[in-house]
């Protein structure tokens, strides 16, 4: 009892430490900060970008029946291409010649036997105006067969498809934009937490070491004690990042409802969050251990920043081998990447996302990573006990598997 | 019962053997100073003691039996290089190590003050270690060693980086914790210290115990009839009796021939008309005992 209070002594400084210094809050308010700024920045310079000019129409096979709707006025989240009719080309030619318009289609005579019109511009189109063309178009050519809007409308809008795995365990809309996101979303959030706050950890074991607060530590409390209550302590730090960016998060699309209705897509089922937070936090306690071992063997914190480098490929593997889990999520190089425990929280994520993943295979993946954790936290122990006292000279693997130094 | 009884312990890390066979006892309400030239195995002995390193032989008794995690609060630590956390201020440092001995939120905001400003920190709380002087942190480390009120006291150099008037202090405040009843186990190269502070000592080196015993015991032990000699008229080459003469700065060492006893000397001197303005046995210090011991490796059939 009193050993686990000691245990929860260290766990609560090693919070506090962190959670209490003003870097920290800088650094959690900068990278949502930092998304935010260059969502803003893009959607500003695309805006400013958007030639919001009107596009000329010029009839030449009397196919137009209806004028076009400029009501709508193009906003910083929304931008309209409005269209303006002219009686014929000489007049299209002189507005556009004037800087009225962005250029101006010819429909000619025979349109409804080629479907190939001619658009006249001194500017490659966005595909917002050709999108534009050609639903003003169609409309006009369905209400000469007598379509009504309503129907026009949801003719264009298209059809709805619904996926759904062999097995039936899976199902998605199809449309799913958000089955991208998701994971790369929680692959970001996976890498910057455990990677920051595997990071303290690091830093608080080394700067230990370089000012020997460890020898007194290790006198006061056993050597598995302070590993437990840093790793719970820093874990602790990790989720309140995660707590605070999903509060942002909330207060964002509070604040902006009216213009995210598209996020109301999105649903996720419970076993694909749970398993995606389960990976979150092995991959922590993997990182934590991999961590430990680290500092206790190196002898300065510069000597240690040079291996973290080493760990984040890994990490990023999903990421760079993107294409590859998108065309082929159930691959042989996506199904490794899902038992590499760096990886894995990325890698079952999205394999998860894009296709079914069998419970079997699910479970095969926790008990390795499970595994190698565990085995981690024992070579952690090991290196830990031998090394932390060794201040002048970095731990050799020799010295590491040595078993007549393993027992110092 | 003794304190501390380490019973032929030995540590070797790979090849090399750093500790080897090594017996002491410490017993209770003494000052025992554990003595040895740099890397002779003092501080892997602490280390043993203490359970953080794991003896390949022997055995340590601790407070009547082996080390417990509920014994580490009862022992105070100070190794030879100081632990503080350097960005953090020293209250918060000391709350933080002394929480780690079990002391509870209350006692903590109880002792330590009275701490603080018994070692004149009360200003310097909120600083930063790393603000500090070596002095000031020296005094902030001795009290995460004493806050818990341990029955065992381990300080290793004490007196590194201090003052003469804190090197007082600490001489004081060492000798009032063996008044209260507290073992104090002390590692210093600073001999006139030893002198003057511990009860008993053990001489290591190479790993090995070379002398132990009382303070007065080892000098008895190593005590020449040799004489220390003041005198106001020069001396002549040679004197009856005595083997060799040594000029020292205002004096003369005479080391007597086989047999002869101090009295002889003072008799033959007086028979050679030299007036003496002092006269005195020759006691060798703690700091030529350990020279000569290391120097010669003798001593270890203590």
């Amino acid at each position: 009892m009193v050993m686990m209070n000691k245990t929860m002594n260290v766990a609560r400084y090693e919070y506090l430490h962190h959670v209490g210094n003003k870097r920290f809050w800088l650094s959690l308010i900068a990278v949502p900060l930092g998304f935010v700024l260059i969502f803003v920045v893009s959607v500003v310079l695309s805006f400013l970008s958007f030639d919001t000019r009107p596009v000329g129409i010029v009839d030449q096979g009397n196919l137009i029946q209806i004028e076009p709707d400029n009501s709508e006025k193009s906003t910083i989240f929304d931008f309209q291409i409005l269209l303006n009719l002219y009686p014929d080309e000489g007049t299209a030619r002189t507005a556009a010649a004037a800087g009225e318009i962005q250029g101006f289609a010819i429909l000619p005579e025979d349109y409804t036997s080629r479907f190939h019109l001619t658009y006249w511009t001194d500017k490659q189109p966005g595909s917002d105006v050709q999108s534009a063309i050609t639903n003003f178009i169609s409309q006009n050519l369905l209400l000469a067969e007598n379509t009504d809007s309503a129907t026009f409308a949801r003719i264009t809008e298209g059809s709805k498809i619904s996926l759904q795995s062999l097995d039936g365990s899976q199902t998605s809309d199809g449309t799913g934009w958000h089955r991208i996101v998701v994971p790369v979303v929680i692959g970001m959030l996976n890498f910057i937490v455990v990677m920051s706050s595997g990071g303290y950890l690091l830093k608080a074991l080394v700067e230990e070491k370089e000012n020997r607060t460890i020898e007194i530590m290790l006198t006061s409390v056993p050597s598995r004690d302070i590993m437990a209550g840093k790793i719970v302590g820093n874990l602790g730090v990790g989720l309140t990042q995660i707590a605070v960016w999903v509060l942002l998060l909330g207060i964002a699309g509070f604040i902006f409802r009216s213009r995210l209705g598209l996020l109301a897509d999105i649903s996720l089922p419970f076993s694909y969050l749970a398993i995606s937070l389960a990976l979150m936090i092995l991959s922590f306690l993997f990182t934590a251990a991999l961590m430990a071992t680290i500092g206790a063997a190196m002898t300065s914190t510069e000597e240690s920043q040079g291996v973290i480098g080493l760990m984040v490929l890994p990490m990023m593997f999903p990421f760079y081998f993107f294409t590859v889990f998108l065309n082929n999520p159930n691959g042989i190089l996506a199904r490794i990447l899902s038992f590499i425990p760096l990886s894995a929280p990325l890698a079952l994520s999205l394999r998860m996302a894009f296709t079914s993943v069998s419970p079997l295979e699910i479970g095969l993946v926790f008990v390795f990573i499970i595994t190698f954790t565990l085995l981690m936290f024992w070579l952690a122990g090991v290196v830990f006990k031998r090394g932390m006292l060794q201040y002048s000279k970095r731990l050799s693997f020799k010295e590491i598997f040595n078993k007549e130094t393993r027992n110092a | 019962m003794s304190t501390i009884i380490v019973d032929k312990i030995a540590k070797s890390f790979g090849a090399t053997k750093a500790v080897q066979d090594v017996s002491f006892e410490v017993r209770p309400g003494e000052i025992f100073g554990l003595l040895g030239p740099n890397g002779s195995g003092k501080t892997t002995s602490i280390r043993v003691i203490l359970d953080i390193y794991q003896a390949d032989s022997g055995s340590v008794t601790i407070l009547g039996g082996p080390m417990t995690n509920e014994k580490l609060n009862h022992i105070g630590y100070i190794p030879e290089e100081r632990g503080l956390y350097q960005d953090v201020p020293i209250e918060r440092c000391l709350t933080y190590l002394a929480s780690l001995k079990g002391l509870t939120e209350d006692q903590i905001k109880e002792r330590l003050p009275k701490y603080l400003a018994k070692f004149d920190l009360t200003d310097h709380a909120k600083k930063k270690a790393k603000e500090l002087s070596k002095g000031m942190q020296q005094k902030a480390q001795l009290i995460a060693a004493l806050i818990h009120d341990p029955e065992i006291i381990i300080i290793d150099e004490p007196f590194s980086a201090l003052d003469p008037v804190n090197t007082q202090l600490v001489k004081d405040l060492l000798i009032e914790q063996r008044n209260g009843g507290k073992t104090i186990v002390m590692c210093t190269h600073q001999m006139n210290q030893v002198e003057q502070l511990c009860d008993r000592l053990v001489l290591i080196d190479h790993g090995q115990v070379l002398l132990q015993g009382e303070l007065s015991e080892i000098r008895d032990q190593f005590r020449t009839n040799e004489v220390i000699i003041e005198a106001l008229n020069p001396l002549p080459e040679q004197l009856n009796g005595v083997s060799r003469i040594e000029k020292l700065n205002d004096a003369y060492r005479l080391t007597p021939q086989a047999g002869i006893s101090a009295h002889d000397l003072l008799n033959e001197l007086v028979a050679q008309g030299i007036e003496l303005n002092s006269f005195e046995v020759a006691v060798p210090t703690l700091d030529e005992i350990f020279i000569r011991v290391v120097k010669e490796g003798n001593g270890n059939d203590e």
